[in-house]
Parts: structure tokens; C-alpha cells; sequence
């Protein structure tokens, strides 16, 4: 088992009334799945969402990926978690919009360290090239299509080779065809034995998965 | 990523937004520019105001000048001989805590020498004046301690009057001038004195170039019926110090007086009272502009770097998602904050320091940068750079990474 979720909760305090998003979650994916999370807006999925991929802590419960308990991880250990078991994708790319596509690709392999230029660079152009943006490389991200930046956007989720990649409204800032090429990407991904979570509100998309999670009001229906 | 190449990220982001980064510079340089300039123009006007302490006497030069009477004065008040000469040399045998004592007699009388006439002032001093007030001569002698003995006839011109009554400083010495009626020989002419604060502004010593100095002595036998003076001029001992100086001076007086009628003030308040108000002016002018360009170039640069770290949270949320840490993240601000802040206030030290050179010229007033001016100014726009840059940098390091993406 890959990535093991029980009893997850997730308590948010606004002035001083705490508002429950995740009400007890228990959640396994095995290696090469594709899994889509749904639910309406506000059900609690991109809560869920973001403390599968160590962006967040949960309040109580237990998260194990690989077998390691990583939800009482904080600071230096989650950022470790964070750069080497989980590839992240955002709904609005979210690239450095200084640096050039094959610089954006290499930022995490920089961020892991231990990895001089020159092989962090070979790592880069060839995960580009894998994803058809050879001709971009040294391109700015502002220069690049949506659906172009989505896709830099997986080469640099891919490039740690992580064990698990996640994708929060892939395709949510992307018109339908984008969104199509972005979905295929994951299909081929998927084939290759990615193991991909993907959270989206469209049923459209959440049917290109193996499984759909339902969430509603923070707990798996 | 080690430290070393989180710092370099930072150059590497501040020299790729050089747009936002320029913008940053000419906040800073520009504030801290003002600082430069507004501080070197303040001290130089406050060494000009120090020099002419110095010409006055210095500090710790006291002035002792009646007090005017009572509108009913008591009976003591009225038996009070008020300042004489006597008083003068009461201090100057009994004081500990005087460095010098010299007493000042003014009238107002006719020069007169040829056919050259006019009415101006005569000082009836000793010797010690010349000492305290840097009073030298072009030519001849000052007043001596045997004029005073002796109370000899003789007088020493400011350089003007000698110009005036002789066509010449040089050929009054020696030569007979009569002061209100009785002849005096000139033994000594005076170096004109000359103090501006401006070049645009009025001679604050001219008053000395209009003058004669004749022995106290001779002037009380002369011109007058008692020994009264008009002021008595003190120079506090450094050790003793100008308080324990003055307190010494009343209950020596009160002695004598039986009541307090004189008052003690700083020398250079009253005999350039003009100069003194102007400059008290100009200063607190200098300083409200100083404070509040200070101000405003820390508000311009807090404001810039505020807006720039707020702006890239989000992007610091998305570093983090990847793996950064929240100690790379500190050490990447740091690097862009700091090299904005260095280079920004090195390049307003430059630019203040011309602005200082031209405003200097056309104002003609003394500026100097000097290395304390610098010191500050660098100082202000680090501490702004810590402030505005550091401090936000801390908190967005320590958000989690969700509250970093979401941020703004």
C-alpha cells in the first residue's frame, strides 16, 4: 500500500468558531492507481487534497506514505516528504514566471540538492521532451499556451520522480481542448505506472479514473 | 539546496525582475539621498553656528548684565550699586570656579581726529578681553595689564574706525585720537573681523570692526562718575564647569549687591541676537526637513519592499509545494533584500553626497558628508531593508504552504 489515510481530520478556527473541513477520512491507494477525488465545492476535498500532498498537517489521524508516518512530520521533514514523494500540479499552473521552462522543470531536483547542473538539466529536457515541449525549453511560461504550461507544470511535478503525483483542478483554468491533451497526458502517465490523485468538481474528468472518492460535508461517501 | 544557493537564487530573482528591483533601487536611493543631503546641510550649519560660538568666546563664556528694575523696587534693590568694577575684581580675586573675568564699559562718543568726526562706541575693558574673544591685531598692541595699572591714554581702533578716522588702518597707529573730548594715542589697530553665515548674510562681527578699546581703568577716571559697568564678561574654568560657575558668581555678587539684579546668560545670544535668531531658525527649519525626509524615504522604501515580498508569497507557497524549505526560503529574501538595501543606499550616498556639493554651491553654506552622515544614512536604509523586507519574510517563511498559495 502505498498511501494509507485514517480517521483524518482537519479543524480550521476562524475567530473563535472552528469549522470542521475533514470529519474523519480514511482513504488507501495502491501503487499505479489513477484516483479521482469529487465532491461539490466546500466538501472538504481540496483540504483532503492538500494534506495527501504535505501542504497542510491534519489535525489528528494518521497519513503514511511508503510506510512512513508523515502526518506528525513539521517544517524541514514535510518539505523532504513534499520534494521527494509528492508531484504537485495546481489549477493555475502556479510556474515561476522568471525563470525558463527547463529552469521551472529543474527548480524541485535544485530544492533536493546533491544533484549538480549539468545532470539536473539533462533531467529537465528530457522529461520536455517526453511531454512533446522540446521546442520550448528556453522558453518564459508567459510565451506558452495553457495547455503548455499545464504540461511544464507536470514535467516539473515528474521530474523528482515522486512516488505519487497529485493534481488539483488540472484543468480547471484550461478551455476543452487544453484540457483534453492534459487529461491524455495523465491516461499515458497512468499506463506507464504513475500513481496519480487528481481532485476536480467535473464529473467528465473524474471519469477518466479507476476510482472516484466521493467527499461530501468532509467525510468519504 | 544548501544556503549558499538559496542567497543565490535571491540574486538571481532580484537581477531577473531588475524592473521591480530598479523600482525598489530608486526608492531607496532617492530616500536615503535625502537623508545624505538634508544631514550634511544640518551639520554643516551646526560647525558654522560652533565657529561662531567660538569667535564669541566660546562655550562656557558667560555675560553678566544688569537686570532692569522693578516697576516698585524695594529698598535693597535701589541701594544696589547694580555691576561695577569693583565687582569685577570681587570675581576675579574670590572666584575658584573663573577662568577669566573681564569687565565691559560701553559709551557711545565723539571720535574725532582731522577733520573726521563722528559718534561711535568705546569699550573700556582689560587685556583678557582680546584672549577670550580671538581678538587680533593688524598692527601694534593690544590693551595691557599696565594700561589698566596705570590707567594710561591709550586706545586700540577696530579696523574700520581706523580706517575711517586715518584713510588707512596702518597710519592710525601711533596718531592722536580724541574720544569724547580727550586725547588718546592709538598704540594698536585691530584686524578686521569677519563672520557671515551665509554670504548673503550680514557681517555678525561687524560691530567689532566699529569700536575703540581703551583700559577700564582709564575710562571709569575719564568718562564717567561711578564704576558702573555695562556688562561683565566671565569664562567659566572647564574643570569647575558653567553651573558651579554661575551659582559661584551670585552668592558672590549677593554679597555686595544685597539683592539679585544682574542676570548671566551665554555669550553669542546677545551680541548677534539677529544671527542668533536666524540661526535658531534656519536649524529648526533643517531639522523638521530632515525628519520628515527621513521619514518619507523609510515609508517609500518599506512601502516598495513591502509591496514586492506580499506579492511573491504565493510564489514562495508554490517553492515550498516543491520542496523549499522555510529556512531557504528566509535566506532567498534576505539575499534580494539585502542586495537592494546595499546597493540602493551606497548609490543614495553618492547621489546625496552631489546633492549635497550642489546645494552647497548655490546656497554657498558649508555641507559636509561626513562619515557619521553615512553611517546613518546606509544605517536607515538597512534597518528600513530589515523592517520592511526581513520582518515579512519571516512571517511568510513561517506559513504553511496552503496559506502561502492562498495568500493575497
Amino acid at each position: 500500500m502505498l498511501l494509507a489515510a485514517a480517521a483524518l481530520t482537519k479543524t480550521y478556527r476562524l475567530g473563535r468558531v472552528d469549522v470542521p473541513a475533514l470529519r474523519g477520512v480514511d482513504l488507501t491507494v495502491q501503487r499505479g492507481e489513477f484516483i479521482a477525488i469529487t465532491g461539490p465545492s466546500g466538501s472538504g476535498k481540496s483540504t483532503l487534497m492538500h494534506i495527501l500532498g504535505c501542504l497542510d498537517t491534519p489535525t489528528s489521524g494518521s497519513y503514511r506514505i511508503d510506510g512512513e508516518d508523515v502526518g506528525t512530520l513539521r517544517g524541514k521533514d514535510l518539505a523532504r516528504v513534499r520534494n521527494r514523494k509528492v508531484g504537485f500540479v495546481f489549477q493555475t499552473f502556479n510556474l515561476m514566471p522568471r525563470l525558463t521552462v527547463e529552469e521551472n522543470v529543474a527548480l524541485p531536483l535544485k530544492y533536493r540538492g546533491g544533484m549538480a547542473r549539468p545532470e539536473r538539466r539533462k533531467r529537465a529536457l528530457a522529461l520536455l521532451e517526453r511531454l512533446g515541449l522540446s521546442d520550448r525549453v528556453g522558453h518564459r511560461p508567459d510565451e506558452l499556451s495553457g495547455g503548455q504550461r499545464q504540461r511544464v507544470a507536470i514535467a516539473r511535478a515528474l521530474v523528482g520522480e515522486p512516488a505519487i503525483l497529485m493534481a488539483d483542478e488540472p484543468t480547471g483554468n484550461l478551455d476543452s481542448k487544453a484540457g483534453a491533451n492534459v487529461l491524455d497526458t495523465f491516461d499515458e502517465l497512468h499506463r506507464m505506472g504513475h500513481t496519480i490523485i487528481l481532485v476536480t468538481h467535473d464529473p467528465n474528468v473524474a471519469a477518466r479514473a479507476e476510482r472516484i472518492v466521493h467527499i461530501s460535508d468532509g467525510v468519504v461517501v | 539546496m544548501t544556503l549558499l544557493e538559496s542567497l543565490l537564487t535571491g540574486l538571481d530573482e532580484a537581477r531577473r525582475h531588475w524592473g521591480q528591483t530598479l523600482l525598489s533601487l530608486l526608492g531607496l536611493i532617492l530616500g536615503t539621498a535625502s537623508i545624505v543631503t538634508v544631514l550634511a546641510l544640518f551639520g554643516g550649519q551646526a560647525t558654522l553656528t560652533q565657529d561662531y560660538l567660538n569667535e564669541v568666546g566660546g562655550v562656557g563664556t558667560l555675560v553678566l548684565e544688569n537686570r532692569d528694575r522693578s516697576v516698585r523696587p524695594r529698598a535693597a534693590e535701589l541701594a544696589s550699586e547694580r555691576l561695577t568694577y569693583r565687582d569685577a575684581r570681587i570675581l576675579r580675586d574670590r572666584a575658584r570656579t573663573l577662568d577669566a573675568v573681564i569687565p565691559g564699559w560701553t559709551r557711545e562718543l565723539t571720535y574725532r581726529a582731522g577733520s573726521v568726526g563722528f559718534d561711535g562706541e568705546v569699550v573700556g575693558t582689560v587685556p583678557d578681553y582680546a584672549r577670550i574673544n580671538d581678538i587680533r591685531t593688524l598692527g601694534g598692541r593690544y590693551l595691557t595689564d599696565l594700561d589698566v595699572e596705570r590707567a594710561t591714554r591709550v586706545a586700540v581702533l577696530g579696523w574700520k574706525f581706523a580706517d575711517s578716522l586715518f584713510g588707512a588702518a596702518p597710519k592710525a597707529l601711533g596718531a592722536v585720537v580724541s574720544l569724547g573730548g580727550k586725547a588718546y594715542t592709538v598704540v594698536g589697530v585691530l584686524e578686521r573681523e569677519e563672520f557671515r553665515f551665509a554670504p548673503w548674510a550680514d557681517n555678525s562681527l561687524e560691530y567689532r570692526n566699529e569700536r575703540a578699546y581703551i583700559p577700564i581703568t582709564t575710562a571709569v577716571a575719564q568718562h564717567s562718575a561711578d564704576d558702573a559697568l555695562e556688562f561683565l564678561t566671565v569664562r567659566a574654568d572647564p574643570a569647575a564647569g558653567v553651573t558651579r560657575a554661575e551659582s559661584e558668581i551670585r552668592s558672590l555678587l549677593f554679597a555686595t549687591h544685597g539683592v539679585e539684579d544682574f542676570d548671566i546668560r551665554p555669550s553669542g545670544g546677545g551680541e548677534g541676537e539677529d544671527s542668533g535668531q536666524f540661526l535658531l531658525l534656519f536649524n529648526f527649519i533643517f531639522l523638521v526637513v530632515g525628519v520628515v525626509s527621513m521619514f518619507t524615504g523609510g515609508v517609500v522604501i518599506a512601502n516598495i519592499l513591502l509591496a514586492s515580498v506580499v506579492e511573491r508569497v504565493r510564489e514562495f507557497g508554490t517553492r515550498m509545494a516543491l520542496g523549499a524549505t522555510a529556512t531557504g526560503i528566509f535566506a532567498q529574501v534576505i539575499a534580494e533584500v539585502l542586495v537592494v538595501t546595499v546597493i540602493g543606499g551606497v548609490s543614495g550616498l553618492a547621489l546625496g553626497t552631489g546633492l549635497t556639493g550642489i546645494v552647497g554651491y548655490v546656497m554657498q553654506i558649508p555641507a559636509v558628508v561626513t562619515p557619521g552622515v553615512a553611517t546613518i544614512a546606509i544605517g536607515t536604509s538597512l534597518a528600513v531593508g530589515v523592517v520592511a523586507g526581513i520582518y515579512p519574510a519571516i512571517r511568510a517563511a513561517r506559513l504553511s504552504p496552503v496559506e502561502a498559495l492562498r495568500y493575497g
